[in-house]
């Protein structure tokens, strides 16, 4: 390894961005696009969400539980509620999307709650009542936020007056991320995401375009060594990762004030072990195509994996149980959930090791192997 | 020439002695490409300061000969010196040039940053850089395009670059494959002319082509069909022997012959 060669290939491949505008632009303003973007659809507290509420409920000598549950709910300024007399009316009301979801207390609603509630007190099973819930569910966000409410109000008011919980109760335990918002779990993701796109794809274009233009056989004829190229093109395309990791994170952080609970620099490392292997897997794949259009067919093929499969925006635990082992296979499951722990959950080296130690041998990997492509002579 | 084409033919030097006098040698070089036999028994020995052309049509082997010797490709068997070094060489590879067919310089970069990777691969320092591109600059005629991007320059002055990389670090051996395909004759006429001065340097250039009138320039032509090597001698030499007035017609000729 000469560091001067090495230092060579480093800042051609820079000045090469550099010169490319688009590139370049396309570099900062994708990932301030896309933290805005996810930051915006996911980042605020949701307020307002208009539900319209069907309250039938004819109580009982203690009053109406309904009316009690719909005035916890009034008073809190997540749902905005509206009044209906007709189940069928509250329904169309979600159809025509003027309302988010509909509520429906039915006329024997209190009666069936002091039921069910004498019931199991005797050790039996309780039919549990029944409140209808029609939800517009095409935003994910606000009808889990529909849900949590009025499963919170339903249980405030049963323990309340009853001093009892409800026959259905969800009870969520979270030992990290008390007060989380979802742009606090986005923003790893997104870190992520962004770096192993934008060096993943780079680095694929930029060796097929090496290959086809003979710029690689004529380099190869030179004093540097296959190690020497893929190092090079490693440090530059980690200083991409890390340059667009730092863009999302401090962006992130003034425009939608995620908290970064660990050490911002070990997020950053993480993104970066993750932005090099992600450019050595490149350089791989530009072995198998034999042009750019070829190459960009690889693209989908191990983002869209990635996206949906590694945690970003759903849960590993939403991963159905056949991709499950895809998942462990992904690369950027490990970068999210370490830097996930890091920034949320406030992990330090000590406890993230693991993740870091299975992105740095994917790094290592990839690296040699495309080292090796490079010396292997027809 | 003559005395240098009668020992091409006659008694073989051994490797240490020749390495002064020849600075490519090749023994029984093959190369199969599958079942294709893209090269076959080739013997070189090319001596100092000499301007050799390899000349055949396309598929002769020309391209494949030129990537074995500067050890982008393996031959299947046979052996190759350059500068004395077996090849694949390393010592040596600082003292050898290469010009690919195909441009090979990065269009987004300027024409002197271009140079300055070249230069960096070979380690060159910083003042002796500047002033080689200076010199090469002023040679290929692109003084005052040195900033531009590549992607702005004319076909011509990406030729006229592409070989100002493969002279970057002054080396005392240039391969040259195909340097002046698609290049008007204009601008061949220069390439030439670039090509006397570094033979008047020292230098020696072993260059492919399929231009015949290119190839009277040269000092020494081997002429090449389907991987086998039918003659080589000085374009003289050739033409007179066949009896032919053109070096054109003494490849076919030659080709007819080696048919028979």
């Amino acid at each position: 390894m000469n560091a001067r060669r090495v230092l060579a290939i480093a800042l051609k491949t820079l000045r090469s961005l550099r010169h490319d505008k688009r590139t370049a632009g396309f570099l900062v303003f994708m990932p301030l696009f896309m933290i805005a973007i996810f930051g915006y659809t996911f980042g605020g507290e949701i307020e307002n969400v208009d539900v319209v509420v069907v309250n039938l409920d004819v109580g009982s000598a203690n009053g109406s539980v309904a009316d009690m549950i719909i005035g916890d709910l009034a008073s809190r300024v997540t749902l905005r509620l509206t009044a209906l007399s007709s189940p069928d009316e509250a329904v169309e009301a979600v159809r025509l999307t003027d309302a988010w979801a509909a509520i429906y207390f039915g006329p024997e609603f209190t009666e069936q709650v002091e039921e069910g509630i004498a019931v199991s007190a005797l050790g039996l099973f309780a039919v549990p009542s029944v409140v209808e819930l029609h939800l517009d569910a095409s935003n994910p966000n606000i009808a889990q936020t529909v849900v949590t409410e009025l499963q919170a109000s339903i249980q405030v008011v049963l323990v309340e007056h009853y001093d009892m919980n409800p026959p259905v109760a969800v009870v969520e335990d979270r030992v990290y991320g008390e007060g989380a918002e979802f742009i606090d779990f986005f923003a790893p993701g997104v870190m992520g995401l962004a770096a192993m796109m934008v060096t993943f794809m780079l680095s694929i274009i930029s060796f097929v375009r090496e290959r086809s233009t003979g710029t690689l056989d004529r380099l190869l004829t030179t004093p540097v060594t296959e190690g020497e190229i893929v190092g090079g093109y490693a440090m530059a395309f980690g200083i991409v990762a890390l340059i667009q990791s730092t863009v999302i994170l401090v962006a992130a952080m003034l425009l939608f004030k995620v908290t970064v609970e660990g050490s911002a620099l070990l997020a950053l490392l993480t993104i970066f072990l993750l932005g090099v292997g992600s450019q050595g897997l490149g350089f791989l794949l530009s072995s198998i195509a034999k042009n750019e259009f070829q190459a960009v067919q690889f693209i989908p093929l191990i983002l869209f994996p990635s996206i949906l499969l590694a945690g970003v925006f759903w849960p590993l635990e939403a991963v159905p149980d056949i991709l499950r082992p895809v998942s462990n296979f992904i690369p950027l499951t490990y970068a999210v959930d370490g830097c996930r722990s890091i920034m949320v959950r406030g992990w330090g080296a000590g406890d993230v090791w693991p993740q870091l130690a299975v992105l740095a041998g994917f790094a290592a990997a990839t690296l040699m192997l495309s080292a090796y492509s490079l010396k292997k002579r027809g | 020439m003559n005395d240098r084409s009668s020992d091409l033919k006659g008694v073989r030097l051994d490797s240490q002695e020749d390495a002064g006098r020849h600075v490519v040698r090749t023994r029984g070089i093959s190369k199969a490409f599958g079942a294709i036999e893209a090269l076959v028994d080739l013997d070189l020995d090319i001596p100092k300061g000499c301007v050799y052309g390899i000349i055949g049509p396309n598929g002769s082997g020309k391209t494949t000969t030129i990537r074995i010797l500067n050890g982008l490709l393996r031959a299947s068997s046979g052996q190759a010196w350059l500068l004395g070094e077996a090849v694949p060489v390393s010592e040596s590879i600082h003292r050898i040039g290469y010009m690919p067919q195909e441009m090979a310089i990065y269009s987004d970069l300027t024409a002197v940053e271009n140079l300055e990777l070249f230069a960096g691969m070979y380690s060159m320092r910083r003042e002796r850089f500047e002033e080689r591109a200076d010199y090469l600059l002023d040679m290929i005629d692109l003084k005052d395009r040195g900033g531009s991007l590549v992607s702005e320059l004319s076909g011509g002055m990406k030729h006229r670059l592409s070989l100002a990389c493969a002279l970057v670090h002054d080396p005392e051996l240039v391969f040259l494959d195909e340097p002046t395909v698609g290049v008007d004759p204009e601008l061949r006429n220069g390439f030439w002319e670039h090509f006397s001065r570094l033979k008047a340097e020292g230098k020696t250039i072993v260059l492919t082509t399929h231009y015949m009138d290119e190839a009277v320039r040269c000092d020494m032509v081997g002429m090449m069909r389907l991987g086998r090597m039918i003659a080589e001698d000085t374009p003289e030499e050739l033409m007179a022997s066949t009896g032919a007035l053109n070096l054109e017609e003494a490849f076919l000729q030659r080709s007819r012959r080696v048919e028979q």
